[in-house]
């Protein structure tokens, strides 16, 4: 019966408007996702959820800047921008006034590897989004001049999040010396002189190649028909062509056998230090007991680090750790930025301490009880609206084909055992796959700040 | 004088197993920090919370988060709170700390002075943000000479000079019975949260003593147009904040202001935004901001060029909003902005969290419980004249502040120069902002 529905819903019209409905997924306890799929590859994963008279509309495409080559990085990111700019049928301005005029709350992301973009509206605007972004996936044009003024805005983006920041450029070089053959060596934002120097053709190759149905996966969360939906996605999306998409290309970091450490001098009164260790991929059952590492090791107030450097020796004004969330294995990263006047030197060897601590003795089960009690806290907060459940789902759906990841890796957060983060500890904070960035001030105080702050 | 029972604001839904508490301290916030004592309030919100009960402040972070819930305070101009999060399950053992935090904090001068060192080490942070020093530079001089000025997060001076005696003070004054407002959202049971509010009220001192809303004289901001640069070194892009005083909920004309805020710069189709960004590439954003409070508040105007940029693009937002007053709006401009504020409204209230918020907001601003949907229905209601009257009313292109971060050896003279009609110019360095 479903079958026949689906069938009636296609547009008989379009090429690739067959529309097949390929599994529920649970979605926590009490909802489920439903996963589509049409002829031409494109994923739909629909969430009912009518708290709120609202829709999100998210559409997540497996590329991101790991697929970029070398003298072209920031390609990725810079075609997000342009995503938002000209299309056939719409000019230069006109997507963006579409959707302020339904009062869509719409923008977009890139990152390693995914490229997203989200839209929130009111339920009753559904069909016109929906051509909207069938539009954008298609139609787009890359002019010239709007190309320049674009890379103008995007190396100005730069400018504020790495070249004027120092955490950014702690962060930037960090990457760049821990990944010196697997693309997560540059950065998302790309370098300076590769921004500058694309063309709009460019732009039109890396589009063509990767802005496919085949390559993407539509979210729909909120208060809709899905019938409704999937036959609008049938008619709008059903004539768009599926790409070849190229073998991926990217080349495995090798093992880290010698640890690293530069130094940067930055515009800032302390001094700082960013320490990245060889971790887990996201689909690695490792990557949730690192993530539990990290939250026991820096992840709130009551965490290790936070008392030893901020509460008890008062020698730091911030620590955090975070495992990154990526395909490919990625860094458990540690950020220390100390007090005027205190040598990172002195904030390192109290991290490094407390490393050797995870690995020689198991931490409590309180402290794990505690990260997952905080995790369980994020998610729910990140499900509060139809955008943050949409957010979730296409995260997981692009990184790990499982839109209902959040929720078994909340299950399997509380399977972990201290044994287990001693195991993690032991396996990925080897000093000889670490890689150190210290930033120390350059800047010259007209006063001494130090005797105000001691 | 007040002396009536603490307010209670709902908005209960068992959709998520979450539960929001807020608890609003009426009596004020930075704005009422005594002279010289600026950062009070905040720091006293945080003794609260590590040592609510007596307790530690390890014992209180382990607590939290076991519980799987966070609890933190905010310090407005004009009202404090302290917010937390839940997990459904735990909901009666974070109420209990809540209220131990609210009523039973140990005045501890050693985590006093954990605190004070925490505080002055995240002023020095802030050095490293240029976007939020211009923020504070621009408010510290708008404000000057008004108790709006006084930082919420202190300065080096005044977070050095406050003791465990100025801390108890504090909370008994902005502790008294009847002077809280709780704001529930989420997951919970009506009566134990009632049950929760009246305990606490009941708990606190100040039967039959009543308490005050705070009361501001009118601000009094700087005549002309006055270049405030703040000189950072090293700078390769600016931070640009210009405003003018602005906005008073009360106003009859504060709905028509906001949708000519609309219009020029709150949103991405906006004025400023497509002219400094779509059409030039200048910065990666360029908004305007129309806040309100119990005083009267600026508009602000926000963007970041390169430091090679910023004299025309300071010269191009001048330019715009001398347009702006002195010819206001297009009939469709308005049209498209009732659009957007009509339909996106809905993103105010699509959780009981911002639900609440909104209720709350409306409280502690001494405004009707369902202002900001009066508003709606107000703004929806204005037409282009409106627009323009509001606009020629309320703002004015020839008294602007104009805070600018950015290296002064490499820009100063320029920006002084792109100023029409600039009638001071002051420089100061960057880490004499905290």
């Amino acid at each position: 019966m479903k079958a026949e529905r689906l069938v009636s819903l296609s547009d008989p019209e379009a090429p690739f408007g067959r529309i097949s409905l390929v599994e529920q997924i649970p979605f926590g306890k009490k909802l489920a996702l439903d996963r589509y799929r049409l002829e031409n590859g494109l994923q739909i994963l629909t969430l009912i959820d009518r708290s709120a008279p609202v829709v999100a509309y998210h559409t997540w495409f497996r590329v991101g800047s790991r697929h970029e080559k070398p003298g072209k990085t920031g390609l990725a990111h810079l075609l997000e921008h342009l995503m938002f700019v000209e299309f056939e049928g719409l000019s230069a301005g006109t997507f963006d006034a579409k959707m302020e005029e339904l009062g869509a709350d719409n923008n977009a992301s890139t990152w390693l590897d995914f490229t997203q973009y989200q839209e929130a509206f009111p339920k009753a605007h559904l069909a016109t989004v929906v051509k909207l972004e069938a539009t954008r996936m298609a139609k787009l044009v890359l002019e010239h001049d709007l190309v320049e003024s674009e890379k103008e805005v995007v190396m100005n983006e730069r400018r504020y999040r790495v070249d004027d920041d120092v955490e950014g450029r702690l962060e930037e070089a960090l990457w760049a010396s821990a990944f010196q053959h697997h693309t997560y060596h540059h950065p998302t934002i790309g370098w300076m002189p590769d921004i500058q120097a694309f063309s709009a053709a460019d732009c039109a190759d890396f589009y063509r190649t990767y802005y496919a149905p085949n390559n993407a996966s539509v979210v729909i969360v909120g208060d809709f028909d899905p019938a409704k939906a999937l036959g609008l996605i049938s008619r709008t999306y059903g004539h768009i062509p599926p790409s070849e998409i190229p073998l991926e290309d990217v080349e495995p970091e090798p093992a880290q056998t010698a640890a690293r450490r530069s130094e940067l001098e930055l515009p800032t009164t302390t001094e700082k230090f960013a320490l990245g260790f060889k971790g887990p991929a996201l689909g690695d059952s490792d990557h949730v007991v690192c993530g539990i590492l990290a939250e026991i090791v820096a992840g709130s107030r009551s965490s290790r680090l936070f008392r030893t450097l901020i509460s008890e020796r008062g020698i730091a004004a911030e620590v955090r750790t975070s495992v990154g969330p990526h395909r490919d294995p990625s860094l458990l990263e540690f950020f220390v930025s100390m007090r005027q006047g205190q040598r990172a030197d002195a904030g390192l060897d109290l991290v490094l301490a407390e490393i050797e601590r995870l690995k020689a003795q198991p931490v409590s089960r309180a402290e794990i009880e505690r990260a997952v009690a905080r995790s369980e806290l994020g998610l729910l907060g990140s499900l509060e609206t139809a955008d943050g459940k949409a957010g979730t789902i296409g995260f997981y759906e692009c990184l790990s084909g499982q839109p209902g990841d959040a929720f078994s890796r909340l299950a399997a957060m509380r399977r972990v055992e201290p044994s287990d983060v001693l195991r993690v500890a032991r396996r990925y904070l080897r000093l000889e796959a670490s890689t150190l960035v210290v930033g120390r001030p350059k800047v010259e105080l007209p006063h001494d700040s130090s005797e105000a702050a001691s | 004088m007040n002396t009536q029972v603490s307010t209670r604001l709902w908005a209960l839904d068992d959709a998520l197993p979450l539960l929001h508490a807020s608890v609003a301290l009426g009596a004020g916030g930075s704005a009422t920090d005594p002279e010289g004592r600026e950062g009070m309030t905040r720091l006293l919100l945080r003794l609260m919370r590590r040592t609510a009960g007596g307790r530690t402040a390890q014992v209180s972070d382990e607590l939290l988060d076991g519980l799987g819930s966070s609890l933190s305070g905010e310090v407005g101009r004009s009202v404090a709170a302290l917010h937390g999060t839940v997990i459904a399950r735990n909901i009666s053992p974070f109420l209990a700390f809540l209220a131990d935090a609210l009523a039973r904090p140990a005045f501890d001068a050693e985590e006093l002075g954990r605190l004070r060192a925490e505080a002055l080490a995240e002023l020095d942070e802030l050095l490293d943000d240029d976007g939020a020093l211009v923020r504070r530079a621009f408010e510290q001089r708008f404000y000057r000479g008004h108790s709006g000025s006084r930082p919420g997060s202190g300065t080096r001076t005044s977070l050095g000079a406050i003791t465990i005696e100025d801390m108890r003070r504090h909370h008994e004054r902005l502790l008294r019975r009847g002077s809280l407002t709780f704001a529930f959202a989420g997951s919970g049971a009506e009566a134990d949260l009632d049950r929760f509010a009246s305990d606490l009220d009941t708990s606190l001192p100040g039967q039959g003593e009543g308490w005050s809303r705070p009361a501001f004289p009118e601000l009094s901001p700087a005549k002309g147009r006055v270049l405030h640069f703040v000189d950072k070194p090293e700078r390769t892009q600016t931070q640009i904040m210009i405003g003018c005083l602005a906005a008073h909920p009360r106003d009859d004309d504060h709905a028509a202001l906001h949708v000519a805020h609309t219009i020029f710069g709150g949103t991405f189709g906006a004025r400023l935004s497509q002219e400094v960004r779509a059409k030039r590439g200048w910065s990666y954003g360029a908004y305007s901001a129309l806040p309100i409070d119990r005083f009267r508040q600026p508009m602000t105007l926000w963007t970041f060029p390169k430091a090679e940029d910023a004299a025309p693009c300071i010269r191009l937002v001048l330019d715009l909003f001398e347009a702006l007053v002195d010819r206001g709006v297009s009939q469709r401009e308005v049209t498209l902005a009732k659009k957007y504020l009509k339909n996106s409204h809905v993103f105010s209230i699509d959780t009981p969290a911002k639900r609440v918020s909104l209720a709350l907001d409306a409280e502690m601003l001494g405004l009707p419980r369902n202002h900001h949907e009066e508003f709606l229905e107000r703004m929806l209601a204005v037409d282009k004249p409106a627009v323009d009257a509001a606009v020629r009313r309320r703002l004015s292109a020839e008294n602007l502040l104009i805070t600018v971060v950015g290296t002064h050896k490499d820009i100063g003279s320029g920006l002084e120069q792109a100023i029409p009609r600039l009638t001071t110019s002051e420089v100061v360095a960057f880490d004499q902002v905290i």
